[in-house]
This record gives structure tokens, sequence and C-alpha cells, in this order.
């Protein structure tokens, strides 16, 4: 069990920023709970990327704690309780900051990768 | 994150996971399955819940105060589990932290602490005497060096002297002193009420105006209730009256570190009182003990320097013919040491004691340490099995480790408070030892900020010392290695190196502090034992302080006629005399003389007292040839004088000084011969240790300018004493303060004050290194017999006899004793070359006293392995094979 708890941490690690980022677009389109932001992550991804909750919660509360985002308990659709995370204006120009240094950074590795394109 | 509001949180968590599986179960059963079905894959999709959260709460962060919280928990749990370890760690940590505090704190009161006044390193104390005495100046001297000096801001004398004060015809003694108008200024201190004295204070103007006093907080306190309107009382001190002008701050206990005053006047008031006489106007009186404040800039060698210069002329110009103790004057010279603690006699007595008990406790506290160590090393050694299904739950190898500190730091801590409520109740039994005399010794033994931060300093050192090594030590397990050998604890089958290691060298330091236990207590046995050439038993002495009766002259030695007299008759009392110096007391009276017959040699040491008739009798001091001092040795008849034999040997070898003459041969003789009538034992003088100097004894009532003596009884029981001796004051000297009577037996063991507590201390301390080791030894035997009981058992069955088996317990212990007793010896006689001159009449390296300790020591771990000795060979050969 020591080793698993380790991977699990590992990984959170490894998608730490690649995972907020996602996170925090993700709620650009509103107020969203733990369990909308996985599926829309997913069905906006093309079912490519798997969000595991072992390290979405740790990342939401993570945000929360960086005041990038404010949680607030409200009533869903189906009439269930839910912690539902919307942007604060940190977490907004936050957003906007680490999009464009994706971009760079992707751009920058599509370079490498396909060098006769540029 | 707030420690409360986490439980809120840890609900907000589960209702959000919570939340998540209904939802992913709901989307499932909208698209068809079964709601069973559904809430099983919503699981398996999510994962590891309880992972989950936790990780997510370390997001929450502050889960370190969290696990050291639940850390704190669990070690107290173990700890009160193991009630038995948990009170020897504790106790053998308050005794080591306990015992260097006191001891400690004692130091710091007497040689370390700072006087409570602003920037104490500028002040140094200037001292007058022949080389090796930092003794005090006279007036004049003082007077010519403000003078001259230019590099302190000011100088300053003072001088302690018990006082008596008036109050309403109650007569009561009291700690005052004098000071020079320039102390309090020059020490920069604020008055707590009033003001303090001031150089108009002890200008010759202040005679006619009334003089001032200042007073302690305590005695503010106290003796007026802390009245704001003691300001302006007069107060009457030695027969004068002055006027309280303010309150001393409460932090400021005088510049003595073991003497408060509770009065200080200044110098003028001694005029006041004896007039031209007062040693304020005489070149031969040293009683000024001066400080200085350095001027801003000099240093130190600098001050130094401008006092070389400018003492010659200084003492030269006061030294005349015709004063006694000329000699002294002559040789004496000025010296500047530092004064940011004060002036601390009892310091400058006790310091080296003080500091050898220092390093005694100081190698009390490793063994202790160690003890510790092996202790809880042996404890965590038989936790391995926790230990190792702990790790293999998931805890890592630093939480482990923390948890093992944690417990150190909660034995610690607690040790450190019991020991500091140890070193309280030590530290008052320490000042009790010191305390002599009939004034008590004033200490402040508050435990300061010093003290403190050593106390931890010592407590943090013991948590390193035994938490994190044997943690480091043990969690290098393999943890699948020992969880495969099974609940069969065989995990330690190597002798556990730490401990094994420790112990030789807890038996080389407790052989170390044993042999000087034995060497101090039986060198003070001996001086106890010395025979003082008088009686101890029954003898008591009374000081009198007749100096304010009327009577004078031949009225006051009719006084004392009355009162011996009264004694006499009184029940209870076997003999009375009258005697100005005590035997070991605080000091003397110097006579230098000379035969007149034969040209003999002239004795410049000579010591002299001044003794009533059948003094010799009272006191039990033998009467070699020739007669007693009697009472018609009085005024008109032929003077007379006995010898003791050490000043008859010197004076008249190989004949009779029976009716020979000696002549003082001191500038202004008090009296210019006397004929020798008796020849008495040698009594002890000044010191046990010393043997008796050449004594020389006056009958007091042949004394032309016969001031001052006590009064000496001997009687079976002291209250008898007491009561007779009140009786004749109230009879014969109404009016006069009853001061404290003291005995010969407690004049005897003052005077041996530092030998008695270096002995009874370093015998308590080392019977504990005795007892520490011991039990550190049957905590290494007792672990080893109990790992190997199933290879005793086996052996048993094999056919091994009991001594095999005994054997096999003991062989540890010889072991640690082959190692450590003579690295053990090696230390003590290096250690021997350091207390050699602590010691009366005896080597460091008597033989016996070092077997005696090798002996003690081996009896201890003996003793200390007869139990697990006993356990091993009492193993049931079947039971121990069926466990295995």
């Amino acid at each position: 069990m020591a080793e698993k708890k380790e991977r699990y941490q590992n990984r959170i690690e490894l998608l730490q920023g690649t995972l907020d980022l996602l996170v925090l677009q993700t709620l650009q389109w509103g107020p969203q709970h733990g369990y909308g932001i996985s599926i829309a992550i997913r069905n906006h991804s093309g079912e490519i990327l798997q969000v595991d909750t072992g390290s979405l919660y740790p990342a939401l509360h993570r945000l929360e704690k960086q005041k990038l985002i404010k949680a607030e308990w409200k009533v869903s659709e189906n009439k269930q309780r839910a912690k539902y995370y919307q942007l604060t204006a940190a977490g907004k120009k936050h957003l906007s900051r680490e999009r464009s240094k994706w971009s760079q950074f992707s751009q920058a590795i599509a370079g490498v990768l396909n060098p006769e394109q540029t | 994150m707030t420690f409360w509001r986490r439980e809120t949180r840890e609900a907000e968590l589960d209702e959000e996971v919570r939340t998540h599986l209904n939802m992913a179960a709901q989307t499932l059963t909208e698209r068809g399955v079964a709601q069973k079905e559904a809430e099983r894959a919503a699981k398996r999709d999510f994962g590891n819940v309880e992972l989950t959260k936790e990780v997510t709460r370390d997001a929450w962060g502050g889960r370190w105060l969290q696990d050291l919280i639940s850390d704190a928990r669990y070690g107290l749990r173990m700890l009160s589990k193991n009630p038995g370890f948990t009170a020897i760690a504790v106790l053998t940590l308050a005794l080591g932290i306990g015992s260097n505090s006191a001891v400690f704190s004692l130091i710091d009161a007497l040689l370390l602490r700072s006087l409570d006044v602003p920037a104490p390193r500028e002040l140094v104390r200037i001292t007058f005497g022949p080389p090796g005495i930092d003794g005090p100046l006279s007036s004049p001297m003082f007077d010519r060096l403000r003078e001259r000096q230019r590099v302190f801001t000011d100088i300053f004398a003072w001088t302690n002297g018990p006082m008596v004060l008036s109050n309403k015809g109650v007569a009561r003694p009291i700690t005052g002193a004098y000071a020079t108008g320039s102390a309090f200024p020059t020490l920069k201190l604020k008055p707590r009420l009033g003001r303090l004295l001031t150089w108009q204070d002890d200008e010759p103007s202040a005679l006619s105006n009334g003089v001032a006093a200042v007073i302690s907080e305590d005695f503010w306190l106290e003796h007026f209730g802390g009245d704001p309107g003691v300001l302006g009382q007069p107060i009457t001190v030695d027969g004068g009256t002055a006027t309280i002008v303010g309150v001393m701050p409460g932090s400021f206990n005088g510049i003595t570190v073991d003497y408060s005053p509770q009065v200080v006047l200044p110098f003028i008031f001694d005029v006041a009182l004896h007039g031209k006489s007062s040693c304020r106007f005489r070149s031969d009186c040293t009683w000024f003990s001066a400080m200085a404040r350095l001027e801003p800039g000099v240093t130190f060698a600098q001050a130094q320097a401008d006092l070389a210069a400018i003492a010659g002329d200084v003492l030269k110009e006061l030294l005349t013919e015709g004063y006694q103790r000329i000699d002294y004057l002559r040789n004496g010279t000025l010296s500047l040491i530092p004064g940011r603690t004060g002036n601390s006699p009892l310091g400058k007595v006790y310091g080296r004691e003080l500091w050898t008990l220092q390093t005694l406790v100081g190698l009390l506290m490793i063994i202790c340490c160690a003890n510790l160590a092996s202790l809880q090393l042996s404890r965590t050694l038989n936790r391995q099995h926790e230990l190792v299904v702990r790790s293999a739950l998931g805890a890592g190898r630093l939480r482990l480790v923390r948890q093992l500190v944690v417990e150190s730091m909660l034995l610690s801590a607690s040790g450190a408070a019991a020991g500091m409520l140890l070193s309280q109740w030590m530290s008052g039994l320490l000042v009790r030892y010191v305390e002599q005399s009939d004034f008590p010794v004033f200490l402040d033994l508050r435990p300061n900020l010093t003290i403190l931060a050593a106390v931890i300093a010592l407590a943090a050192l013991t948590v390193i010392l035994t938490g994190a090594l044997p943690a480091l030590n043990l969690t290098r397990l393999e943890t699948e290695e020992m969880l495969r050998s099974g609940a069969q604890r065989a995990v330690g089958r190597k002798r556990h190196p730490l401990a094994a290691r420790l112990l030789p060298g807890q038996v080389a330091l407790s052989l170390v502090l044993t042999s000087l236990a034995l060497l101090f207590a039986v060198s003070t046995g001996r001086l106890l034992r010395v025979d003082p050439g008088f009686r101890v038993k029954g003898i008591t002495f009374f000081g009198v302080d007749f100096e304010r009766r009327p009577e004078k002259g031949e009225a006051r030695l009719d006084l004392y006629r009355k009162m011996l007299d009264g004694l006499r008759r009184a029940p209870g009392v076997e003999a009375a005399s009258v005697v100005a110096v005590r035997p070991l007391g605080e000091g003397g009276i110097d006579e230098s003389a000379a035969p007149v017959e034969g040209h003999g040699p002239e004795d410049k040491h000579l010591f002299e007292n001044v003794v009533g008739p059948e003094y010799f009798t009272t006191a039990g001091t033998k009467i070699l040839a020739g007669r007693e001092i009697s009472k018609f040795d009085r005024f008109g008849a032929i003077p007379v004088c006995v010898l003791n034999q050490a000043a008859a040997n010197f004076f008249f070898p190989q004949q009779s000084p029976i009716g020979k003459h000696i002549r003082s041969t001191e500038p202004n003789p008090k009296r210019p011969s006397c004929e020798v009538v008796g020849v008495v034992t040698d009594a002890k003088y000044l010191s046990l240790r010393e043997s008796a100097p050449p004594t020389i004894y006056y009958p007091y009532e042949q004394l032309p300018d016969f001031r001052w003596a006590g009064f000496i009884t001997r009687s079976h029981h002291t209250s008898a004493a007491i009561a007779a001796f009140k009786d004749a004051l109230r009879r014969y000297a109404p009016d006069t303060p009853f001061l404290p009577p003291m005995t010969m037996q407690r004049q005897l063991e003052d005077s041996i004050g530092k030998e008695r507590l270096v002995a009874v201390l370093s015998l308590f301390f080392g019977g504990l290194a005795l007892l520490l080791t011991s039990i550190g030894l049957y905590g290494l035997e007792s672990q080893r017999v109990e790992r190997r009981t199933p290879e005793i058992g086996l052996r048993m069955a094999l056919g091994a006899q009991k001594s095999d088996m005994l054997w096999f317990v003991l062989r540890e212990a010889t072991f640690v004793f082959l190692i450590g007793l003579p690295l053990g010896l090696l230390l003590t006689f290096a250690a021997c070359r350091f207390v050699g001159s602590l010691l009366y009449e005896m080597s460091p390296l008597d033989p016996r006293i070092h077997l005696i300790a090798v002996l003690s020591l081996v009896g201890a771990g003996l003793l200390a392995s007869y139990v697990p000795a006993r356990r091993a060979v009492k193993v049931d050969p079947m039971a121990a094979l069926r466990y295995e």
C-alpha cells in the first residue's frame, strides 16, 4: 500500500501544472462540481484525458487554498447538495497567464518534434 | 488551517466524495445499468476513496501539526503502557538535570551573574593588599586615588557590616552597609522610592543637618509595610540616628553577592558615631571596598596602566611610621580586577569546589544520557515488531523516526520539568551548606535565563542522544525479512552495538565519580577527627554589643565580672569565661613578640587571643605547665601571659618558659612585657586544616584599652547556656540586643563547610552514578536473557549446567567491566592530579580508596546481574522450546 500511495503522489506531481490548467479552463464556462469537472475534461478532450479522481480532488483543494477558485455548496439540477467551484478574479488572471505559457510551451515542443516545418 | 475547523472540513470532504459517487452512479443508471452494478462501477472508477481523501487533506496544509499531535498522543499512550521504563527514564533525567541545574545555579549566583545595574561590564574593583590578597583600601588612600585618577567616571567605596537597629527600646540585628556618596550615581541606580544617596549626603555638613539613609525594598516591605510615608522617618542604627530618604530598587542587593544590606548609610555616619577615631580618618584602617566605572572608551588595560602609574604616589605619602600592621600596609599594592559580578567572598572561597562539583555533575549527566540511550534503545528493540508492522502498513522511515523523537521529547520535557523542581529543592539544601556564621547568607537563586538555557540545552542533547540515534539505527530494518521471520522476535540476534559500547564508558565514569567521592569523604572525615586542641561538645559562644553601654573602663570590666558570675551560678552551666577571638572564627589578632631574657628570636607572625579567668578549663585546652589565667590577674598585678606549645618551643627551646618574660615588638605595644605563667597545648586558631600557629594569650583585665570580648560557656545542653546568658543580660545589661549564639560544633562544621559540601555532594553523585550504571547493566542483561530464552532453553535441554547459564549472563558484565574498569582507573588517576590540593593530608593516589571504589562498582554490577542471572537459571527448557 505504501508504494501505491507513492504512485498517486508521483502522478499528481507529474500532472500538476497541466491538471490545474485544465481545471481552471473548465471552470471558465461557469461553476461546476468535482464530478462535473471530471466529465467535462473527458468530454472536451474527446475521451482521451481520463482525470484520476485521486489527483482531481487534491488539485481542487489546493487551488482553493491558493484562492484561484472558491467553493460554495449548492443544490444541483438533480436536487443533490454538491460543492460547486468557481473561478476567482485571481484565478482568471492565473488562467490567462498559464494559457499563454502553455501555448508557448506546446509550440516549442512542436518545433522540436517537427523541425522541418519551421 | 485552523485546527478546530478541521473536523468540519473532514465532513465536507466526505460529503463531496459521496456526491461524486452518487452522481457517477446516477449517470450509469440513466444509461440502464442496474443500481447495485452502477454503484460498484462508480466506486471502481473513483479508485481508492480513503487514499484520495488523505492526499486531498494533505493539500490543506498543516499536516505536520496534525501528525505531531497524533504522534504525541501515541507517544503518551506508549509511555503510559510502560510505566516502569517511563518512571526510570524521567527520574534519571530529573536527577541529571536537577543536580546540574542546582550546582550551576549556585555557580551562577556566586560567580557569574552580573550586578543588576546599567552597563555592569564597565565596573571594576580596585583592591589593595600584599600579593594574593584582594583587600579593601584605607579611606585616605581612596580620597587620594579619587583626586588623581583620570580613567574612571568616578570611584566609590562600600563597606558591609552587621548593625543593630533600635526601635522603641527593642534592639535587633540587621544587615547594613556604608557607602560613599559617589556609590549610587556611579552604579547608575534609580530609586524605588524617594532618592538615593549623593555626594552631599557624605559631606561633613551632613553631620549638622542629619545623616541620610536608604533602605532596601525588602526591608521597606517587611519593616514598614511598604508605606510610602517612610520617607523622612528617623531610624536608629548602632546608637546613631539617620533619616530615611529613599528605597533602593528590589533588583539591587548591594555589591557583595552573598550579603544584602537592609540599610545603607553614608560613611559620614561612622564619623557621627565615633568622631575623630572613626576609620574614616585613619591610614591603618583598610575598610573601603572600592569600585569604579570605566570612562567610556577606556579599556581595562589602559585603566590598569593608569592605576599602576599613580599607585606609587598614592601609597607612599600615606605610609608614615608607627602604624600597627605596618608590614601589611608596606607590602600592599593597588590592583584592578573586573567588577561586573561585584564582590563575592563566598565565591572566592567556594569557587574551586563548585567547579569541581560542576565537573562531577557534568560526568553524571553523561552517565544519565548514556543510560537513557541504552534504555530507550532496548525499548525500541523490544518494539521492533510493532515498528515493522507500522512500516508495512505504510509508515515512512521519517515518520517512524519522528515518532521516536517525539517520544523522547515528551520524556525529556517531563524530565526537565521534574529536574527544575528537584533543582529548586537541592539548591535550597546547597545554600544551607554554604551558609555559615551568625548572619544568614543571602543568595538569589531564582532560576534565570542562563540556567533555563543550560537546562533546555541538556534536555535537547538528551533528546538527540536517546531518540534520534536509536531510531536511525533501528529503522534500517528490512521489512520483508522481518515479517517473514514472523512473530518470534528473532530480529535482534546480534548484540545491539550501541548499548554495549556505552556501558563500559558508564562504568569508567562511575568509577571516577565513586573514587573522587570516597577521596573527598575520607579527607573530610579525617578533618573532622583532627584533635583541635579544645572541646567541641557543649561549648557555646555569645557575642555581646556593649559599645553603647554607659559603663566604660573599670566599670566595663566590672560588667564583665558580674556577667561571668551570673553565668557561672546559673543551673546547667559547668564553666564560663571570656574570649575575644573565637577559634576557627572569621579572624584573629596579629602580634609580634620576642623574649626578654637571652635575646631569643623575634616572632613576627604570632597570633594573639584575649581571654578571661578559667578560659582553658572552660574550652578544654590542656595546661601543660604552670597555671591558668586567674581572676587575680588584674590591672595593677604583674602582667602575665600564657603561651601555647608552639610559641613556647619557638621562644624558649629546650628550657622551661615559666617565669620568663615576653615583650611585644609591635610599634605601639599595649603592654611592654609580660611574665609567662603557663603553657597550653596547641589549639587550632584560624582553620582546622592549618596546624596550630604560635599563640599568646593575655588576660582581658590587664589590657589598658580593653573594649570588647565575647563569652564562652560549657554546659551539657546548649539551651541551658542560652537561658543563663539571656538571664544575665537582662539582669546586668538590659536594652542590649541578644545576638545569635554559636556552638563550637557549628563553628567547626562551618569552618570546613566547603569540604563537607564537596564530600556530601560527591558521595550523593557517586551513589547516583553507581545506581544508574547498575540500572543500565540490569537493562542490558535482562534484555539479553529475554531475547535468548529459547537458546538458553535449548542449551539446558542439551545438558548445560546451571553454572554455564550463570556464566552466560555474567559474560556480558565481565566484558563491560574488563573494558570499563581500566579506562576508569586511567581517568581517575588523571583527575586525581587536579583534586590533590582539595584533600587534607592524604594522597589522591591512595590505593586503598581506589580498591574500595573498584570493589563497590563490581559489587553493584554483580547485584544488578543477580536478577537476570536468576531468571536465566530458572528457564524451563520445555516452555522455552515450545515457545520457539
